[in-house]
């Protein structure tokens, strides 16, 4: 899948994508927890969209920074579903969806200290040994820091070597946060361990105050953000590249339009080639 | 635990920012920003709810839904990693506090349960069928049911009426709900007491009808055998219409 391009599957776009009319990725993405343990019409749907693609998941309830213990019930079940999909790569958010055993559904800033690197670590080396493969974890765009003593970037580079995972790069994020907390996006690209990265995603976002970008996955990518994606691509191996968009599903042509942009910056500079925008998917 | 306590502390307050939206003092964050936090998290929960019981929010209408979601969220601990399973959460946190008779409305425990029911169908995994034959004696060979169903047993008929006045008939029915094998639709069908009678006993014993017609035939007072014969074989030809009842089982 090194420099494919794929797409979420989300149920709106399902038969679209299952059609590759009009989208036509090279992979698929979903998150387990919106498709484990289902039967009946949406199950038919995952099966035949997985006999079709290959497949990336993106998980959502793990809660890798959470104080409480791992929900290693749901570690099992999760175990379960990505053999039984054969999927190649599984990734989390590098966050907290769960407080005092509560699930939130969101995800919510792990404080960037010491003592947080320790104990995430810990618990993505647990993970790792309990799935029998290694993760992926990905930058998430976030508000505010929180009782930060050190920066996001050494955070995230101090988590990746300490537990041996993979790093998920959120490029849409990485611009997000620059832009919400005032760094320099490709300053913090340069900081990142780029040859641990297995899998970038890219999405639109939102601005919703003047300072203020929320991460929505609800618009098309704008142009800075596909600068800073041509801006990491240069500097790295090629991997699968993601786009993601969760609603807004109006215009497919120009969803579309999106993954053969990808496949174009992703031709320039990996010289990668694409057989499903040639219609051999 | 490599943790400490004070971060874990950190992690708590805002996690509890968000499930109460009470105010908090939190170190190191950007003002006006974790309000953000709040409206997101709530919004997903909101949303997952307002689309899970369309007829009980709009029955009960914004101020009044909006504080059962507030009180559910705020008070009780979300333990489903899947969030489509949330809303059984609601319902089961909204009966266990009386909800329906502190706001006056009994049928709003019914109601969210046939709301969530046909949730359940609609996505509960595929469940394994014995073999069958499309060709049988409805009255002579066993039934092989849709397994993909539920029979509630309701109070109040919010299955078939408006909930206008619904309190005056408050009694026992009974509905089906079953998910069509082909197109994963859930359908619904109005239960009387004797039909919801046979096919639980179907489901659960698997036996033929003529083995239990005296029974049937005295919850009903149906005296005439043959018109009994005509009656099951009716009852359950429009069953096997649809799809319902897949077919006789293999001897």
């Amino acid at each position: 899948m090194k420099g494919k391009v794929g797409i979420g599957l989300r149920r709106d776009i399902a038969n679209e994508i299952i059609d590759s009319e009009p989208i036509r990725p090279d992979f698929i993405e979903f998150a387990p927890e919106n498709w484990m343990g289902i039967g009946g019409y949406w199950n038919r749907i995952r099966e035949k969209a997985v006999s079709k693609y290959p497949v990336t998941c993106h998980g959502l309830s793990l809660s890798l920074g959470s104080p409480e213990e791992l929900d290693w019930d749901f570690v099992s079940e999760l175990k379960a579903f990505l053999d039984e999909n054969q999927v190649q790569i599984y990734s989390e958010h590098l966050s907290y969806t769960k407080s005092k055993n509560a699930h939130l559904y969101d995800l919510l800033p792990i404080p960037f200290r010491k003592d947080a690197v320790d104990h995430v670590s810990e618990r993505i080396m647990r993970v790792q040994e309990a799935l029998g493969r290694r993760i992926a974890i990905e930058n998430v765009s976030y508000y505010t820091p929180v009782a930060a003593e050190m920066s996001e970037t050494d955070f995230i580079c101090s988590i990746v070597e300490k537990s041996d995972c993979r790093l998920l790069l959120d490029v849409n994020n990485v611009y997000v946060n620059a832009f919400n907390h005032g760094y320099d996006a490709r300053s913090f690209i340069d900081n990142m361990p780029l040859d641990r990265v297995e899998y970038i995603h890219m999405a639109g976002h939102e601005k919703v105050e003047k300072d203020l970008i929320i991460d929505t996955h609800g618009r098309p990518i704008i142009d800075p953000v596909y600068d800073l994606f041509e801006y990491t691509i240069d500097r790295m191996e090629p991997v699968p590249v993601l786009l993601e968009r969760d609603y807004n599903f109006e215009d497919l042509e120009s969803i579309s339009a999106e993954l053969d942009h990808l496949r174009d910056l992703i031709r320039k500079k990996w010289g990668v080639v694409h057989e499903a925008a040639q219609g051999n998917a | 635990m490599k943790l400490h306590k004070e971060t874990r502390d950190i992690q708590h307050r805002l996690g509890d920012y968000c499930k109460t939206g009470r105010e908090v003092s939190l170190p190191g964050v950007t003002e006006g920003r974790i309000k953000h936090y709040r409206r997101l998290v709530y919004n997903v929960v909101k949303n997952s709810m307002d689309q899970a019981y369309p007829i009980a929010s709009s029955a009960l209408g914004t101020v009044l839904w909006d504080e059962l979601v507030n009180d559910f969220f705020s008070n009780h601990a979300p333990r489903s990693t899947q969030i489509w399973k949330l809303p059984h959460e609601f319902y089961e946190y909204h009966y266990s506090k009386n909800t329906a008779t502190k706001l006056k409305r009994a049928w709003l425990n019914d109601l969210l349960w046939f709301e969530w029911a046909e949730i359940e169908v609609h996505t509960m995994p595929d469940r394994d069928v014995l073999p069958y034959n499309e060709e049988g004696d409805s009255l002579v060979d066993p039934l092989i049911l849709n397994p993909e169903h539920e029979i509630l047993q309701l109070e109040f008929p919010v299955h078939k009426q408006s909930l206008v006045d619904i309190e005056s008939h408050r009694g026992e029915y009974y509905v089906l709900l079953y998910r069509e094998p082909e197109t994963g639709r859930v359908r619904f069908i109005d239960l009387s007491v004797l039909h919801a009678f046979i096919l639980m006993k179907v489901n659960e014993e698997g036996i033929p009808l003529n083995e239990f017609k005296g029974e049937i035939a005295s919850i009903a007072s149906i005296e005439s055998e043959k018109y009994l014969d005509d009656y099951l074989r009716d009852f359950m030809g429009n069953l096997m219409e649809k799809k319902m009842v897949l077919g006789f089982a293999v001897s």
